[in-house]
C-alpha cells in the first residue's frame, strides 16, 4: 500500500504545503511509500509529482489524501480513481472576506464550497484540522469526521535567525508581529488602525511587521497601503512579504508581541510558531483561534482595537505576566507535539 | 513539581480596560484617535466583514450597484484583437448573462421585500428571534418542570385507577345510547372502557404515547394528538359526546376557549360536554393540593368555567361538585357554632373536584 497526497498548488512556506510535507516524511519513517502530488508547484519546493501521474500510480489497495483548501476540478477527476480516499480539510475563507475586493476569490471561495459538498459521498472519513473545520466537514454533508491537527514540523526552524533581520529591529521597545497573506479575512487593515492607537496612546515608536505574501490579493494590499498613508503611518509598518525560515525566525525573535485581529482561520499556524518561540500571542477569538491558543495567550472576545493594543502593550513589557504567558505558549505547543498528532494520524488513518 | 498556574487573562483585561479608562479621562485617548481608528479602507468598497456591522445600509447601497466591465485590452498589437474578441463572446452571452440578472435582480427584490429592510426589521434579526424562541421554549419547560422524570412523579403523585374509575362511572349515564364520544387526555383508558361496558361506542385521544399503547392493548381506540388538533381535523358534528378529565388546568385560559369553540364545531347538536377539574373554591384544593402537580398552570374558578361555556353557546350548564375531602372538623355545640364549622368545613374540606356540564346547542 501507499499513500498519495494532493493539494492543487504547494508552495514554500506555505503552513499547508508544510503540513503535506511532514505528513509525508511521517508516512516514509512509518515504512510506506509516500508522494505529493500537485497541478502548480510553485519555485522552491522540490520532490513534488505532477497530478497527472496520479491517475497511473493510484491503485485500489493505495490510500489517497486530498487536502482541500480551495475548489479544483482535477478533485472531481480524482474521486473517480479507485482507491481508499480521505479528505483533509484546511477550510475555504469565506466569501463574504472577498466580495467587493476580490470578485475573483470570491467567486472561487463559492465554487469551493459547492464541491466540497458534492464530492463528499466519495470520502470514507472527512479530517478537520481543527473542531471548527470538522464541524464545517459535518454541514457539508460529511458522515465520518474526526479531528487532527495539522502536522507541525519544527525541524525548518533549526537554523539561526537571520542576522539582518535581527539587528533592524533591535532596541525598539514596541516591534508587533503578525504571520499570514496578506488577506480582507486576515484584517491587516485593522492591525494598521490599531497601530495608529498604539502610536498615539503608548509609544510613538511602535512598528508592526506583516509577513506574509501579498500577490493573491494585490487590491487589498494596495487599499492597505493607501490606508498607512492616509493615517500618516508611513516606516510604521513594514510588509515583510513571503520570507524564509531564517527571517521569518527572526521576525519571531525580533517581535515584543504576536498580535492577531484575523476574522477567519481554518488552524492558525503562526499562532503557535509564535508560542513556540517565546513570543506573547493576543487574539482576538475568531474561527479556530480560541481553540488553538486555548488559554495560552490573550484571546479578545470583543474586537475591540484600543483593548487589543494595550493587551499587546502589557504582555510586550517584560514581566512576571509575560514570563508566565510565555511558559503557558511552550506548554501548548506541546499539545500539538508532532510525535503525538503522528500518532493520532497514523491511528486515524490505519496505517 | 506542581500544575504551573494558568495566567489569570480576567485580571489582565481588567488592567486593559483600566490603563483605557485613565487615557480617556486625561484625554489622551479622545475623539482624535476614535476617528482614526474608523477610517475607512481607501480605494473602493468597505471590507464585507464591515458591511455586516449595518446590513441595512449596506443592503441599500449594494442593491442599487451596478456591474462594471471594461473589455477594452492595453496590450501592445494584440490589443485591438483581445478587445474585439471580448466584445464578441460578450454579445453572444449577452441575453443569457441578462436572465441570470434578470433572476438574481428578482431574488433581491423579492428578499429586500421579505426583510423589509426599509422598515423595522433590525440587524441580526434572525439570531434574535433563534435566541427568543430557546429562550420561549425554556421558559415554557420549566414553567411545567418538564424536566422532573415524570415516571417518579406518577408513582408518587398519580391518580388512583380506582378512585378515578369510581368517579367516572358517575358521568357515564350522561352519554347512554351514544355512538360516537371523545375523551380528550383519555390517559389509560379507564372512562373509555367504562362506555365500552356499557355498550357506548367512544374513542380517545392523548399526548403520551406509552398512555395510548396501554388504553391500545386492552382493546380501546385512542389516537397519540393533541386535542385541539384533533377537534379541528375531525368532521362537524362528529362527536356526540366530549369528556374531558383532568386537563382544562392544564391549560391557558385563550387554549381552553380554543377548544371549547372547537368542540362546539366537533359535537353534534344537544350533544353532552363535560370537563372535569380540582375545585379551587374549597382552600384546600386551591390554595395546596392543586399545586401538587407542577404540570397545573392555574386553578378555575367553578363559576368562571360555567360562565366560559355559556359564553361560548353551550346550554342547560350546570357545575356539579364531587369528592369530598377525607378531613373534616367535628359538627358539634349548640347550633349557631354547629352552623360556622359545617361553613368553615364546606370553604376548607369541600368537594375536591367539579365537574361543568354543558350541552351543544341544538
Amino acid at each position: 500500500m501507499r499513500v498519495h497526497q494532493f493539494h492543487p498548488t504547494l508552495a514554500p512556506g506555505d503552513a499547508m504545503s508544510n503540513h503535506v510535507f511532514a505528513l509525508r516524511k511521517k508516512i516514509r519513517h512509518w515504512g510506506y511509500e509516500s508522494f505529493a502530488y500537485a497541478v502548480e508547484a510553485k519555485p522552491g519546493v522540490a520532490d513534488v509529482r505532477s497530478y497527472r501521474r496520479l491517475f497511473r500510480d493510484v491503485k485500489p489497495e493505495d490510500l489517497l489524501i486530498v487536502h482541500f483548501s480551495m475548489g479544483s476540478e482535477v478533485v472531481d477527476q480524482l474521486i473517480k480513481i479507485p482507491s481508499r480516499r480521505v479528505l483533509v480539510y484546511h477550510n475555504i475563507t469565506p466569501p463574504e472576506f472577498f466580495s467587493g475586493i476580490n470578485p475573483h476569490a470570491a467567486a472561487f471561495a463559492r465554487l469551493g464550497l459547492r464541491q466540497l459538498s458534492r464530492i463528499a459521498p466519495a470520502f470514507e472519513l472527512g479530517i478537520g484540522v481543527s473542531e471548527f473545520n470538522r464541524r464545517a466537514l459535518v454541514e457539508a454533508g460529511y458522515e465520518e469526521t474526526t479531528r487532527v491537527p495539522i502536522l507541525l514540523d519544527w525541524e525548518h526552524f533549526a537554523l539561526p535567525p537571520n542576522d539582518a533581520v535581527l539587528a533592524r529591529w533591535k532596541g525598539l521597545r514596541t516591534v508587533l508581529l503578525f504571520v499570514g497573506r496578506i488577506s480582507p479575512n486576515k484584517r491587516q487593515d485593522d492591525l494598521v488602525r490599531m497601530l495608529a492607537y498604539y502610536r498615539r496612546c503608548i509609544d510613538p515608536e511602535a512598528q508592526l511587521i506583516l509577513v506574509g505574501a501579498y500577490r493573491d490579493q494585490p487590491q487589498f494590499h494596495a487599499r492597505v497601503v493607501a490606508l498607512i498613508e492616509r493615517l500618516g503611518l508611513g516606516g510604521a509598518v513594514w510588509f515583510a512579504g513571503s520570507v524564509d525560515d531564517a527571517s521569518l525566525l527572526a521576525c519571531y525573535r525580533a517581535a515584543t508581541a504576536f498580535v492577531s485581529l484575523s476574522e477567519h482561520e481554518g488552524f492558525g499556524v503562526p499562532l503557535l510558531e509564535a508560542m513556540r518561540f517565546r513570543l506573547p500571542v493576543v487574539a482576538y477569538d475568531a474561527a479556530a483561534v480560541g481553540e488553538t491558543v486555548g488559554d495560552a495567550g490573550v484571546l479578545l472576545r470583543e474586537r475591540d482595537l484600543a483593548e487589543t493594543a494595550e493587551a499587546a502593550a502589557m504582555v510586550g513589557e517584560p514581566s512576571a505576566l509575560r514570563e508566565a504567558l510565555v511558559a503557558a505558549g511552550e506548554r501548548r505547543v506541546k499539545d500539538f507535539d508532532p510525535e503525538k498528532v503522528g500518532e493520532r494520524t497514523r491511528q486515524v488513518l490505519g496505517l | 513539581m506542581g500544575e504551573p498556574k494558568p495566567v489569570d487573562l480576567d485580571a489582565l483585561m481588567a488592567e486593559v480596560r483600566e490603563r483605557i479608562r485613565i487615557k480617556r479621562e486625561k484625554g489622551i485617548y479622545g475623539p482624535d484617535v476614535e476617528a482614526l481608528m474608523r477610517v475607512p479602507l481607501p480605494g473602493g468598497r468597505r471590507i464585507f466583514a464591515d458591511d455586516l456591522q449595518d446590513p441595512l445600509a449596506s443592503l441599500a447601497e449594494a442593491l442599487d450597484e451596478e456591474v462594471e466591465y471594461d473589455p477594452r485590452s492595453r496590450k501592445p498589437v494584440v490589443g485591438p484583437v483581445i478587445t474585439y474578441a471580448r466584445k464578441v463572446v460578450i454579445s453572444l452571452v449577452r441575453w443569457w448573462m441578462g436572465a441570470i440578472l434578470e433572476r438574481q435582480e428578482r431574488i433581491n427584490r423579492l428578499l429586500a421585500a421579505a426583510y423589509d429592510y426599509e422598515g423595522q426589521m433590525a440587524p441580526r434579526f434572525g439570531s434574535r428571534l433563534e435566541r427568543l424562541e430557546r429562550e420561549w421554549k425554556e421558559w415554557r419547560e420549566q414553567e411545567v418542570a418538564a424536566n422532573l422524570h415524570s415516571v417518579y412523579f406518577q408513582a408518587r403523585f398519580g391518580g388512583d385507577e380506582p378512585v378515578i374509575r369510581r368517579q367516572s362511572e358517575a358521568f357515564v349515564d350522561l352519554y347512554k345510547g351514544r355512538k360516537r364520544v371523545l375523551d380528550l387526555g383519555s390517559g389509560r383508558g379507564i372512562f373509555l372502557q367504562l362506555l365500552k361496558d356499557r355498550g357506548i361506542g367512544g374513542y380517545g385521544v392523548d399526548l403520551d404515547p406509552r398512555m395510548v399503547a396501554e388504553a391500545r392493548e386492552k382493546g380501546l381506540e385512542a389516537h397519540e394528538v393533541d386535542a385541539l388538533t384533533h377537534l379541528r381535523q375531525v368532521e362537524a358534528g362528529s362527536v356526540d359526546g366530549l369528556y374531558a378529565r383532568h386537563l382544562a388546568e392544564h391549560i391557558l385560559p385563550g387554549q381552553l376557549v380554543e377548544i371549547l369553540r372547537a368542540c362546539r364545531r366537533a359535537l353534534a347538536p344537544g350533544a353532552p360536554l363535560v370537563f372535569i377539574t380540582p375545585n379551587p373554591a374549597t382552600l384546600t384544593v386551591g390554595a395546596h393540593t392543586f399545586w401538587m402537580d407542577p404540570q397545573h398552570l392555574r386553578p378555575i374558578p367553578p363559576d368562571l368555567f360555567k360562565f366560559y361555556l355559556e359564553v361560548e353557546g353551550y346550554t342547560d350548564v350546570e357545575v356539579r361538585t364531587f369528592e369530598p375531602s377525607e378531613k373534616r372538623l367535628r359538627e358539634d355545640g349548640d347550633s349557631n357554632r354547629r352552623e360556622n364549622i359545617r361553613l368553615l368545613n364546606d370553604t376548607l374540606f369541600g368537594d375536591r373536584d367539579y365537574a361543568v356540564i354543558g350541552h351543544a346547542p341544538k
